[in-house]
C-alpha cells in the first residue's frame, strides 16, 4: 500500500490560514473595564537605566549629582535617603520608592525556571550554589538557565517557625544569580508603606524590605518590559563576590540574618 | 479589532502621560489578539483572561520603557506571551478537558450539511487538535503568522529573536507540525480549491 502524500509546506501554511478565522476560540472576554480599575492615572516617566548603567561617564556624573543632592536634602529630612534610594544599589538590583504601587495580584506564579536536582542545577549555573547551614537540604531546587550565569531558587516549605508567605506560597524562597552580569535584573519597587534598609550582611552591602508587600521586577538586557512583575514578601538582599543573594520570607529582620550567616 | 500603527502611536503617547482614557482605548483595541495570544499559550481560557489582563497592567506601568515610534502591537504581544508563559508553567494541567469540550463546539458548529464541509470540519480538528500538542513556542510562531497575520518584523519583535532566523524558525515549526500530523492526514476533498492556497 502507498504511503499517503504528506502535505507540503504551502499546503498546510494554506491549511491554517484557512484555520484561523474559525479556531475555536472561547469569547474573548471584556478585559478593559477590569484593567482600568487596577491602573493608576499617572504620567509614566520613560526609563533610561540601562543607557546610564552601561556609560560610566554619565553614571559617575549622575553618581556624584545625586551625593550631593542627598546631602543636602538629608539635612531637610531623615527620610530623604528612601527617596533616592535606587542610586545606592547591590548588583543586579535597583530599589525604587514608587508611590502608588502598581496594582498587582497579591499571589502570581513565580516563573523560577525548571525543577531539577541540587546537581543539574549546580551544573548549570556559573557560581558555586551556596546552600544555608540553618534551613538544610532545600524541599525544591529551581534552575533558570535564560539569563546570564543562571540562577537558581532553593524553596522551603513553611514548618514551625517559618510561617507560610501568601505571595510565594513557600517558608523560604533564596535565589542566588550573578548580579555582576545583569546589572539591572532585579527592580524591587517599594511603596510607602515598606520599610527599606541600607545594611551590611556578612560585611557585604544589602538591603532589608519589609513590612507591606514590595514589587519585584526582573528583566535581563535591553528588554524594554518586564519578564515578570510579582508582590514579594520580606527580603534580605546582598551581594557577595559577584553573586547575589535572596531571601524572601515573612521572617523578622533578625531571623533573616540568621539565616544568611550561613550562606557567603 | 486592532488599531492602525499612528493611531496606536498617539494613544501610546497620551498613554504615558497618564491619560486612562487612552489606554483603555488600546485596551479595547487589541485584546481579542492578546486573549488569543494568550491562549495559544495556556490553552485554557481562564488563564488566557488572567494572563491577557496581567500583561495589559503590566504594560501601563512599563510604557515608560516602550520605545517612542516603536510599534505597540508585537510589543504587547511579548508580554502577553511571557504572562501567558507563567501562568501555563504555574497551572495545573485542566486544559485537556477544556480543549475537548471546544473541540466537541466547534466541530458542532463546523457541519452545516454537506459531506465536504462535514469533512472539512474534521480536517481542521485534526489541525487544532495536533497544534494543540505542539511546543508552545512552535503553536506561538505558526500563530503569529498565519492566525494574525504579523509581518516578519513584527514577528522579530514580539518573539524577540533577530529578524533574519524568523523565516527558518518558522520552518522548523512547519516542519515539526507536519511530523506531528496524523499519518493518514490529508487534505479534503476539493483540496487545494477549498483552501484558500496562495493568498
Amino acid at each position: 500500500m502507498a504511503e499517503p502524500r504528506r502535505l507540503t509546506d504551502v499546503e498546510l501554511e494554506g491549511a491554517l490560514r484557512d484555520l484561523g478565522p474559525r479556531y475555536p476560540y472561547p469569547p474573548t472576554p471584556n478585559l478593559a473595564a477590569a484593567v482600568r480599575r487596577r491602573i493608576v492615572a499617572r504620567p509614566v516617566m520613560p526609563v533610561r537605566r540601562l543607557a546610564l548603567w552601561r556609560d560610566p561617564r554619565r553614571l559617575a556624573l549622575a553618581a556624584a549629582a545625586v551625593l550631593v543632592l542627598a546631602g543636602a536634602a538629608a539635612l531637610i529630612n531623615p527620610t530623604t535617603r528612601n527617596a533616592i534610594a535606587h542610586f545606592f544599589h547591590v548588583p543586579g538590583v535597583i530599589v525604587s520608592r514608587v508611590s502608588p504601587l502598581p496594582s498587582l495580584s497579591p499571589v502570581t506564579p513565580l516563573d523560577l525556571g525548571r525543577r531539577t536536582t541540587m546537581a543539574d542545577a549546580q551544573s548549570t549555573v556559573s557560581f558555586p550554589i551556596a546552600v544555608p547551614s540553618s534551613l538544610g537540604t532545600p524541599d525544591a531546587v529551581y534552575v533558570d538557565s535564560g539569563l546570564p550565569g543562571g540562577e537558581v531558587a532553593l524553596a522551603y516549605m513553611p514548618r514551625p517557625g517559618i510561617p507560610l508567605v501568601k505571595q510565594t506560597g513557600l517558608g523560604v524562597l533564596i535565589t542566588e544569580f550573578r548580579g555582576d552580569l545583569i546589572p539591572g535584573f532585579l527592580t524591587k519597587e517599594v511603596g510607602p508603606s515598606t520599610t527599606l534598609e541600607e545594611t551590611s550582611v556578612n560585611g557585604n552591602p544589602g538591603w532589608w524590605i519589609a513590612g507591606a508587600p514590595h514589587v519585584v521586577v526582573t528583566r535581563i538586557g535591553e528588554m524594554d518590559y518586564p519578564v515578570s512583575l510579582r508582590m514579594a514578601a520580606n527580603t534580605l538582599i546582598w551581594e557577595h563576590g559577584g553573586v547575589t543573594y535572596r531571601i524572601e520570607s515573612g521572617l523578622s529582620k533578625a531571623d533573616a540574618f540568621r539565616i544568611a550567616a550561613g550562606l557567603p | 479589532m486592532e488599531g492602525r500603527p499612528l493611531d496606536d502611536l498617539a494613544l501610546v503617547e497620551r498613554a504615558r502621560t497618564g491619560d486612562v482614557n487612552a489606554y483603555e482605548a488600546l485596551v479595547q483595541q487589541y485584546q481579542q489578539l492578546a486573549y488569543r495570544v494568550a491562549y495559544q499559550v495556556t490553552r485554557d481560557a481562564a488563564d488566557a483572561e488572567d494572563a491577557a489582563q496581567e500583561a495589559f497592567v503590566n504594560a501601563y506601568y512599563a510604557l515608560g520603557r516602550f520605545r517612542a515610534g516603536a510599534p505597540f502591537k508585537p510589543w504587547l504581544c511579548r508580554i502577553v506571551a511571557n504572562e501567558a508563559r507563567n501562568r501555563r508553567m504555574a497551572a495545573h494541567r485542566r486544559t485537556a478537558l477544556a480543549e475537548r469540550a471546544h473541540q466537541a463546539q466547534a466541530s458542532g458548529e463546523a457541519a452545516p450539511s454537506p459531506e465536504a464541509a462535514a469533512e472539512a470540519g474534521e480536517f481542521r480538528a485534526a489541525l487544532v487538535e495536533t497544534l494543540g500538542r505542539l511546543r508552545e513556542d512552535d503553536r506561538l510562531i505558526l500563530s503569529y503568522r498565519l492566525f494574525f497575520d504579523f509581518s516578519e518584523a513584527d514577528m522579530a519583535e514580539a518573539l524577540k529573536v533577530p529578524k533574519g532566523t524568523v523565516k527558518s524558525r518558522l520552518s522548523r515549526a512547519l516542519s515539526r507540525l507536519r511530523a506531528a500530523l496524523p499519518a493518514d492526514f490529508q487534505l479534503p476533498s476539493g483540496g487545494a480549491q477549498w483552501l484558500s492556497l496562495g493568498a
